[in-house]
């Protein structure tokens, strides 16, 4: 099942812009390898769940995958063949909003050959330009 | 547990003084090929120096955190502080703190795990909680990794940071020592693994109920 918030303030949100890079959430926390967007964007529920569920189908319970993003955005549309006007349309699904640099997924516990392929699956999955990154210490 | 360790010795790093500040000029540098740099500690006054990106870069490659400052001018130095860009590919800013190598310092060091553990062939799964760990040790000793063998690390065993052996001289900063470095353990099951598993269709709205209730009385 798709990732949504428990609770929420408000049922719907304006659509927002994204401007800038990411200056937090841009580096590898968690886990030993990590996959950061170059674009910003919306990446939706069942997008995170199907990157997730590549990821863990190569992975077979070797290391751990850290997802670092969570649809937080209510996206609503209006019903097809509908007149225009009459109020804003009903939440559809909820997405993630992400900003260029953010880390979006981060894998440990294993090799560094065994975590590009990984990402290699999981980046066809990703609706945004993705690329690999190491963990740095200093 | 045994640790292997290797101190670094320091690099020499060419360094030019630096007249012009503000975030214009520093920017122009940067277009240049350098970075701008400062010097401080000891009770003296500060130094805006320039470095050459590649020559940090390279330094940096090398793991090296005890610099030889070469140039404008001619003094050990610890790499305090780095800034990078929202990438994580250029260095954006770097912080130098004059030093004498028999000085204590804090630094940052990461843990790397080294061969197999045993729990692995029994279905386990090793993960490391704890990344990097402070340490305090004397500037001309500072280990480049702290290197764990995990060759005993049976299913269900962990290691925690008060197991870790230290060089000598070398103490560590932590405040819990029984925080969990490296735990194999056995997966959880994928059903788990599923989040939002019993989620509705859509989530609760915070006050909604309040004031429907209010509108009933």
């Amino acid at each position: 099942m798709a990732l949504m918030p428990k609770r929420v303030k408000h049922r719907k949100s304006q659509r927002g812009r994204i401007k800038g890079n990411a200056t937090r959430g841009n580096r590898v926390v968690f886990g030993d390898f990590g996959l950061q967007v170059m674009q910003g964007g919306w990446i939706s529920a069942q997008t995170i769940e199907a990157g997730r569920i590549a990821a863990q189908q190569y992975l077979r319970n070797e290391g751990r995958l850290y997802v670092r993003m969570f649809p937080h955005k209510p996206v609503t549309s209006i019903p097809l063949e509908t007149r225009m006007g009459k109020g804003k349309g009903e939440p559809e699904y909820w997405a993630a909003v992400v900003k260029p640099g953010n880390v979006i997924f981060e894998i440990g516990g294993v090799t560094e050959a065994a975590a590009r392929m990984c990402f290699g699956r999981l980046a066809h999955k990703m609706p945004v330009k993705v690329r690999f990154l190491k963990r740095r210490t200093v | 547990m045994t640790f292997v360790m290797r101190s670094l010795m320091a690099e020499s790093l060419a360094v030019e003084l630096r007249d012009q500040c503000g975030t214009a000029d520093n920017r122009r540098l940067r277009r240049a090929g350098k970075v701008p740099a400062v010097l401080y500690g000891h009770g003296l006054e500060n130094v805006n120096l320039t470095v050459s990106a590649e020559a940090l870069a390279a330094t940096l490659r090398h793991g090296t955190r005890l610099v030889n400052l070469a140039g404008a001018v001619e003094e050990s130095a610890f790499i305090r502080e780095l800034q990078w860009d929202t990438w994580g590919t250029h260095v954006l800013h770097v912080d130098f703190t004059r030093i004498s190598l028999d000085e204590e310092v804090e630094v940052t060091v990461s843990i790397e795990l080294r061969g197999e553990a045993p729990g692995v062939r029994e279905g386990g799964v090793v993960e490391q909680f704890i990344h990097d760990v402070e340490i305090a040790c004397p500037a001309g000793s500072i280990p480049e990794k702290l290197r764990v063998n995990i060759n005993q690390l049976k299913l269900e065993e962990k290691l925690t940071l008060a197991q870790l052996e230290l060089p000598p001289g070398t103490r560590l900063l932590a405040d819990d020592l029984e925080a969990v470095v490296v735990h194999c353990k056995q997966p959880a099951e994928e059903t788990e693994e599923t989040p939002a598993e019993a989620a509705p269709g859509e989530p609760e709205v915070i006050g909604a109920k309040k004031e429907e209730a209010d509108e009933e009385e």
